[in-house]
């Protein structure tokens, strides 16, 4: 066991799910909850020959905030690349109904302490999607999550840290969208088809995934911080992820999800006049859409550390 | 093809009971693998069950076993391995990495 201050300082991109677990939350608050003990494997990968994972590369658990108790998520990208299987996804869920109760224990024990107590849902994700080698069970996974992102929806938030290696893809990039606050570093990723199938479908003309520039100028933080895809950018830590959650549980639940993308009708004419825009503009590049909203040296932007990017980064 | 399961059984000359009740290493990427030890008295034996994918290496898989208990001699213990292609070299480290820290957290 690496100890606490090494924990924090360690990269999010390279950290496990387990120690992003860990390191999220208050020192020593993390238990983990159907971890590898419980040998919750898949039970439709040893049919196909396929290696099984004891966690089905989903850590899920519970850990501390101040008071805030935080439900985690966090997908192991090394296994089967992050992808969504029937247990991986079944406890997902489970996390969100764990937090529904305590939410609702919380609301009957203190009631007059619900605002600092108040529960949140984290998703550290590290995923691309549907695992194909159980697909419909996958799918079923994505389409029940949602179901309870919406089951939190005027109660507590729901969280998400993107910042590992595998990025944040496929329908996992739908889920993220749905959630109330989105945290990510400059090397986080995130989209809703990966490069490798854009350029799979389209062509190489289309979309280069061997180009890394290309891709993160695409998918990448920092385009979508300007974006307003993701509400906060932060440095790629443990710790410095720690204190991004611990700062947005101190504001009040109204405030917390002032930060969402989609979920009311202002938001949906908010996102279609985007879409109008897009059309209208027909950008060449990421670059083309960062100077229209306002940034000057556009060539530079990829290139600066993320403290120089957020003193003068111009956003939608 | 299926997975395949291989189960081996061990007699350590200078047995070395494992110190805690369960210890948990690794992750089952790609040329990787995972370990789980947990102890059981077994009068002195150990038992290693490895979960694979990979057909036609049962004899290296024992001379690398074989090697860590002689070289740890942990005993007493019931130890299951996921394995994803890993090589010889990364199975001895991961199965080193975890006792020694199973021993140093018993301290």
């Amino acid at each position: 066991m690496i100890d606490w201050k090494e924990l924090e300082a360690k990269s999010f991109y390279g950290a496990s799910a387990r120690e992003r677990a860990r390191g999220i939350v208050d020192e020593g608050t993390f238990t983990e909850l159907a971890g590898p003990a419980d040998r919750m494997s898949s039970p439709h990968l040893p049919v196909l020959g396929e290696a099984v994972e004891w966690d089905d590369g989903c850590v899920t658990g519970v850990g501390l905030i101040g008071k805030h108790p935080v439900f985690v998520i966090s997908q192991e990208g090394r296994f089967i690349g992050g992808a969504v299987g029937e247990v991986h996804g079944a406890k997902m869920v489970g996390t969100f109904v764990l937090a529904r109760q305590m939410y609702e224990r919380i609301k009957e024990e203190y009631p007059d302490e619900l605002a600092e107590r108040l529960p949140a849902v984290v998703i550290s994700f590290e995923t691309g999607g549907v695992r194909l080698h159980e697909a419909n069970a996958g799918l079923l996974a994505h389409a029940e999550v949602m179901d309870q992102i919406q089951e939190t929806k005027g109660k507590f938030p729901v969280i998400s840290l993107i910042g590992s290696k595998v990025g944040c893809f496929g329908g996992m990039g739908f889920v993220a969208a749905a959630t109330d606050v989105i945290v990510m570093s400059d090397l986080g990723r995130l989209g809703l088809t990966g490069p490798e199938v854009i350029e799979q479908e389209m062509g190489k003309d289309e979309f280069d995934s061997a180009d890394r520039s290309l891709v993160y100028r695409t998918t990448g933080g920092k385009h979508k911080y300007i974006m307003r895809d993701a509400n906060y950018l932060v440095e790629d830590t443990l710790g410095d992820f720690h204190d991004q959650l611990a700062a947005i549980m101190e504001a009040p639940y109204d405030e917390i999800v002032k930060c969402r993308r989609i979920g009311s009708e202002e938001l949906v004419d908010e996102q279609l006049a985007l879409a109008e825009l897009s059309v209208e503009m027909a950008p060449k590049d990421a670059r083309d859409v960062w100077a229209y909203f306002g940034n000057e040296d556009v060539e530079q932007i990829p290139e600066m550390t993320t403290a120089e990017f957020l003193a003068v980064a111009q956003r939608r | 093809m299926a997975l395949r399961e291989l189960n081996f059984t061990f007699t350590p000359e200078d047995p070395r009971p494992f110190p805690v009740g369960w210890s948990h290493r690794g992750v089952v990427g790609s040329g990787d693998m995972e370990v789980m030890f947990e102890q059981r008295d077994l009068g002195g034996d150990v038992q290693i069950k490895v979960c694979t994918p990979v057909v036609g290496f049962d004899e290296v898989w024992e001379r690398v076993l074989d090697r860590f208990v002689r070289e740890s001699q942990v005993s007493d213990a019931v130890i299951e391995i996921n394995d994803n292609n890993a090589t010889p070299v990364v199975v001895s480290m991961r199965m080193r990495q975890a006792i020694e820290e199973a021993r140093k957290e018993a301290e």
